[in-house]
């Protein structure tokens, strides 16, 4: 792929990308969010087309209209959010939309397709029941019915964005295996991620995005993580220093979570008894890998989720359960993981967003009406004071960027003195710059007085800001340590369900 | 025997169901690929009206007549449809105000009324209709005679589509793509289904199904054009859709549980039993609530209910 | 190469632009059909827009259509504001005329100025209720509200084919023999006959008080949806329903009111039916012109706003109007429905251009990179 140029509305997602990938080869494509990474994986399959630029296969120009030209260049995809059809069987997905061996005949036959894909399952390691319905299956079995779609078509071009993001480290590690055998057989694996322990691990050769561009390409045996991290964020990283922590005194407990059980969407336990307190001014960290519970635990303290059992207390007074408006009331502040859409309502102006939960305020309304002027002034104040750019009060929502929305919901969030703050990713998807500005705010805020619960999954994040890192796994606490001793090797190690 | 209540209504229930089973089989093409179209009841009178002109004046035997009047109502349905999908796919339009406005360019007040009167074709009664025929001389069988073998060709046409809509649906590839395509555009997408051609080719067909449906009525059921003729079949349909959960083979239960409502008051008032005929004709509506009530739990929804792109348009270059 | 783009801001003009666009791009459509039916378009167009506007009574009777339209726009805009599909204005309205017609009943004998407020009261409240079927079961079942209201139109449509033709029911008019054999509904007290004012602008031009009823709910609507606390979280919860329980809104009890206001807006037009123009339970008269489904095409072509309906039920209702006057051998009775959905056709197209940026070829324009 040679001067990848691709545009979005408002936004220059590649900017003159160069890749280049070998037969039987694990290239890692690495870049913080937002560098560039899907946008070209997805010009790569045809999905998007890019706006300047040429793709060459095996040493030929080559043009793609469509996803299916693509897969005829037999090239596959594993999406970070899978591309299945969730009522359908495992063997139905495999074979939608091929159109060779099997795939040609008008007559489905369920049983040859059950038959090859069972076969397939058990030569690469990844075994799933083909008569299986899809959304019967845990988030890894999907997975492996993306790569078996893939090998169903027997792709010589197997991409996946981030595919560890929502696996246990063994699982991981299964996984690379499989990629490994894949590579042995002369396929190449387009293996997209930021992690660079990951990278280094499996990767042949690594290419670096940074802000749209192709920054480097080199043998990742001669990159260190280090050099990697440098090249990926453009200049030297610091290792951000451990937060500063006031001796321990005895404290009130602010927040006390009561063994909670809260159940998922699919209607079994996501969070299976938990219990934890954080004190006034401290910021303790619920750690763990997406989709342990943490969503469902979030939700819960915030009222969006009904508990099966247990309580929240805030200030020893018990929380009505699933209701918000109580835990707002009980100043419960939540930031989101899903900012836009959760955190915002997008087609609306930032105004009406600022006041999103103070509108029942004396200082928004008189009676049932709305102080409009005040109202534009508070967004006029927040934009200001928190330093969102590109946006005037009657900006709507989804016309800002990530990490301008973050700093919206933060300054709601924050502007009410909250007693309590659930912060859930609140940096993911964001860039350095604005990482650094959030983790400030936090911080900050805990020094007012509040008791924040960070829940997150970056090591880093966490021990460069929680006093107590609580590790969550399956929907349950497996650990408790201090966060200032706390050692990144024990807290990944739990984390991935292992014991001390 | 074969003038008993039941024999009687469970024949009519076949001859009122039929209309609502073409369109409620063309509703479910198009509602399985995702695309929700609320103008059946427009597409259903344009095909009765122009099925109804190309029989008064097309000179040629009566089978032949009648095959091209078929051929034209589906052509007219699917004309109608392509409206409606060139707004909701091409355009993303709200596909509930598109689905309105068809009926409303269409319907009882619109283009069917403008075509029925501007083609004089209200003054006479059909030249050609679809008669009941013998099937295999069986007719005079008790009980079943009338019910299975006394139908005209469009009843057993009717029963062959249900067939080849099911085993389409079921066990072809296209069929097996097309439920991707209304489950999840998305992955369809992705696997290189052409998403925007499946909505056009589904949503066509289905108009043509319902053009069809317009015709049975204005062929064989009353055949003569006045304006509204279907009466309301077009909604009906669209329950029946829902009713049926989505599946060919319920379509046809559930078409003829419908049209016995429709037939028994008037079998019941020509024996002097006087029951508000409201009480059966609401029925239908009623019962489409409740079962819309019964599967509206979120469980219910993921094993048989409605396509979960039902309504929505696809667009794949958007962030 | 065509491209589509989602806007990030919706220049103000377009919002003017586009709907006039479409009005023309649909009479130009219409022309279409007219010529390929052997009519000759503008002489058509002429006659319609006399006959809707500038013949002698013509703005009487254009009002006369409006009236209901501009209900049932109003209710359908209330509704879709928050992307509450209520389809059921059709039935809502029917309810508002059965409720309307009873409590006129009730209270005869009574003033004028008692009997307009009766009548208004239980026409809102009895579409409210008719309304509040959906709603409740969207709330707390989740049922889709599109196709239970859609369903309850026909419903509704023969409880009151019921109510006068096949039973005793209260609003029929037993009182004559020959009102058994043809039944209608019992002629309502005069005092229940609502006022009409006159304008003199030329021609004298009766104005319906319903009309002005439908104005002032327009202020009214306008009012609570851009200035309210309620306001407020009916646009949030119809633009994210996760961001409004976040906020802590009560969801469930705004589809309800939301659903109940929608139909007691549609009920007041079956009100304004009985006191303005029927003066009796008509069920003819008031599922003859489809007021509902109209009402749900004024809402869409006035793009939701409360003023923009009362002005688009104006433009649509002397149509209708047209239509009704000019009926006979050389104007075919459909032409009119025709029209008012190639209208929508085209509106429905246009809003793409209001959504969407399209831009042809592969000319760059500057591009900014945020962060």
């Amino acid at each position: 792929m040679r001067g990848i140029v691709k545009r979005f509305p408002g936004v220059l997602a590649n900017d003159g990308v160069d890749f280049e990938a070998a037969e039987g080869e694990i290239h890692a494509l690495l870049g913080e969010n937002g560098a560039g990474k899907s946008t070209l994986a997805n010009i790569l399959i045809g999905l998007y087309r890019p706006d300047e630029g040429e793709i060459s296969l095996y040493g030929r120009p080559t043009h793609f209209h469509s996803p299916r030209d693509a897969l005829e260049a037999r090239i596959s995809m594993v999406h970070q959010h899978f591309r299945l059809v969730t009522p359908f069987s495992v063997a139905e997905n495999v074979i939608l939309g091929d159109h060779r061996g099997e795939g040609r005949r008008f007559i489905v036959n369920p049983r040859a397709i059950e038959r090859r894909v069972a076969g397939l399952g058990e030569r690469y390691g990844i075994a799933v029941d083909p008569r299986a319905r899809v959304w019967q299956l845990s988030v890894g079995e999907q997975q492996r019915v993306e790569i078996l779609k893939a090998l169903y078509r027997d792709a010589r071009i197997l991409i996946l964005d981030e595919p560890t993001a929502v696996l246990t480290p063994q699982e991981a590690e299964a996984l690379f295996h499989t990629l490994r055998t894949m590579a042995a057989e002369g396929r190449t694996i387009v293996f997209i991620s930021h992690k660079l322990k990951e990278v280094k691990a499996v990767a042949d050769r690594v290419t670096v995005l940074r802000g749209g561009r192709s920054i480097a390409s080199l043998p990742s045996a001669e990159a260190t993580q280090r050099s990697l991290a440098n090249l990926m964020v453009g200049r030297e990283v610091e290792m951000q220093g451990r937060r500063e922590r006031k001796p321990p005194e005895a404290r009130s407990e602010r927040l006390e979570i009561d063994a909670l059980w809260v159940p998922s969407d699919r209607g079994g336990p996501a969070v299976k008894g938990i219990s934890l307190c954080a004190g006034a001014g401290e910021i303790v960290a619920v750690a763990g890998v997406a989709g342990n519970g943490q969503r469902e635990l979030a939700e819960a303290i915030a009222g969006m989720r009904t508990p099966a059992a247990g309580a929240v207390h805030v200030g020893g007074k018990a929380l009505r359960a699933g209701d918000p408006r109580d835990a707002i009331e009980a100043g419960i502040a939540y930031v989101p993981e899903d900012r836009l859409g959760t955190g915002l309502a997008p087609s609306l102006s930032v105004a009406s967003n600022v006041v999103l939960k103070s509108y029942r305020s004396a200082a928004v309304s008189r009676g049932p009406l709305l102080r409009l002027g005040s109202i534009r002034a508070r967004a006029a104040e927040l934009i200001q004071r928190y330093h969102v750019s590109g946006a005037v009060p009657s900006t709507p929502a989804r016309g800002l960027s990530g990490g301008n929305l973050q700093k919206v919901v933060l300054g709601r969030e924050l502007s009410g003195q909250p007693r309590v703050l659930i912060a859930a990713s609140p940096t993911r998807g964001l860039d350095v710059g604005a990482i650094e500005t959030v983790h400030a705010y936090l911080r900050e805020a805990a020094g007012s007085g509040a008791a924040i619960l960070l829940i997150s999954e970056d090591l880093d994040e966490i021990l460069a800001l929680a006093d107590r890192v609580a590790v969550i796994y399956e929907g349950a606490l497996v650990g408790e340590v201090d966060g200032a001793t706390a050692d990144v090797e024990e807290v990944g190690l739990l984390m991935a369900g292992g014991t001390r | 025997m074969n003038n008993s209540i039941v024999v009687v209504v469970l024949a009519s229930a076949v001859l009122y169901g039929t209309p609502l089973l073409y369109a409620a089989l063309g509703e479910l093409l198009a509602e399985r690929s995702g695309v929700l179209n609320l103008g059946v009841e427009g597409m259903m009178l344009v095909g009765a009206v122009l099925g109804f002109w190309a029989v008064q004046r097309i000179g040629a035997s009566t089978p032949l007549v009648l095959a091209g009047a078929i051929g034209v109502a589906a052509l007219a349905g699917a004309a109608m449809a392509l409206i409606h999908a060139f707004l909701v796919i091409t355009l993303r339009a709200n596909q509930i105000v598109s689905g309105l406005a068809l009926t409303l360019f269409a319907g009882g007040a619109g283009l069917s009324s403008y075509l029925g009167n501007d083609l004089s074709l209200g003054d006479a009664p059909a030249r050609h209709v679809f008669r009941d025929v013998n099937a295999f001389g069986l007719q005079k069988l008790p009980v079943a005679g009338p019910i299975v073998f006394g139908q005209s060709l469009l009843v057993y046409a009717s029963w062959l589509s249900v067939i080849a809509v099911a085993l389409y649906l079921s066990r072809t590839r296209p069929g097996l793509n097309v439920r991707a395509v209304g489950e999840s555009p998305a992955a369809a997408d992705a696997m290189g289904i052409n998403v925007t051609a499946y909505r056009y080719a589904h949503t066509m067909v289905g108009g043509a199904f319902a053009g069809v449906g317009g015709a049975t009525f204005s062929l064989s059921i009353t055949p003569q054009w006045v304006d509204n003729l279907t009466s309301g079949a077009g909604w009906i349909a669209i329950a029946l859709v829902i009713f049926a959960f989505w599946r060919p083979a319920l379509c046809l239960v559930g078409a003829y549980f419908f049209g016995a409502f429709a037939a028994l008051p008037f079998t019941l008032q020509a024996r002097g039993v006087t029951v508000a005929p409201e009480l059966f004709q609401s029925l239908p509506y009623v019962m489409t609530i409740v079962v819309l009530v019964l599967v509206s739990s979120r469980g219910a929804r993921l094993r048989l209910g409605a396509p979960a792109a039902l309504g929505t348009p696809y667009v794949r270059e958007e962030r | 190469m065509i491209r589509v783009e989602r806007r990030l801001r919706r220049p103000r003009w377009l919002t003017v632009a586009v709907p006039v666009g479409s009005l023309a791009l649909a009479f130009v459509t219409s022309a279409v059909v007219l010529v390929a039916t052997g009519h000759a378009p503008l002489h058509t167009y002429r006659r319609l827009i006399d006959a809707g506007f500038l013949a002698n009574g013509a703005l009487s009777s254009s009002l006369t259509s409006a009236t209901p339209l501009c209900f049932t726009g109003l209710g359908a805009a209330a509704a879709f504001r928050m992307q509450l599909f209520n389809i059921g204005g059709e039935g809502q309205l029917y309810f508002g005329a059965i409720g309307a017609a009873a409590a006129a009943l009730l209270f005869a004998g009574q003033s004028t100025p008692v009997e307009i407020v009766v009548m208004c009261l239980a026409g809102a409240a009895a579409g409210a209720a008719w309304a509040a079927i959906p709603g409740l079961l969207r709330a707390f079942l989740h049922t889709n509200e599109i196709i239970t209201s859609l369903m309850l139109n026909y419903v509704a449509a023969l409880i009151l084919n019921y109510l006068i033709f096949d039973s005793l029911s209260y609003w029929r008019d037993t009182s004559t023999a020959e009102a058994k054999v043809f039944p209608q509904g019992k002629t309502l007290p005069d005092a229940a006959t609502w006022p009409t004012s006159t304008l003199h602008l030329g021609t004298a031009i009766v104005v319906p008080l319903g009309i002005l009823l439908a104005a002032v709910l327009a202020a009214g609507l306008w009012t609570l949806y851009s200035r309210t606390r309620f306001g407020l979280e009916v646009q949030v919860i119809g633009d994210s329903p996760r961001a409004a329980r976040y906020a802590g809104m009560r969801t469930r009890r705004k589809i309800v009111a939301v659903m109940c206001l929608s139909g007691a807006i549609a009920g007041l037009g079956g009100a304004s039916q009985d006191g303005d123009f029927r003066h009796l339970l008509d069920p003819r008269g008031l599922s003859q012109a489809a007021y509902g489904y109209g009402g749900i095409v004024v809402a869409a072509l006035a793009r939701y706003n409360p003023f923009a309906v009362v002005l688009v039920a104006f433009l649509l209702g002397g149509l209708q109007n047209a239509g009704y006057a000019l009926q006979g051998a050389d104007f075919p009775s459909g032409l009119v429905g025709v029209m008012q959905g190639m209208i929508l056709f085209c509106a429905l197209g246009g809003e793409l251009l209001v959504r969407y940026r399209i831009r042809f070829g592969r000319t760059a324009r500057p591009v900014v990179t945020t962060a």
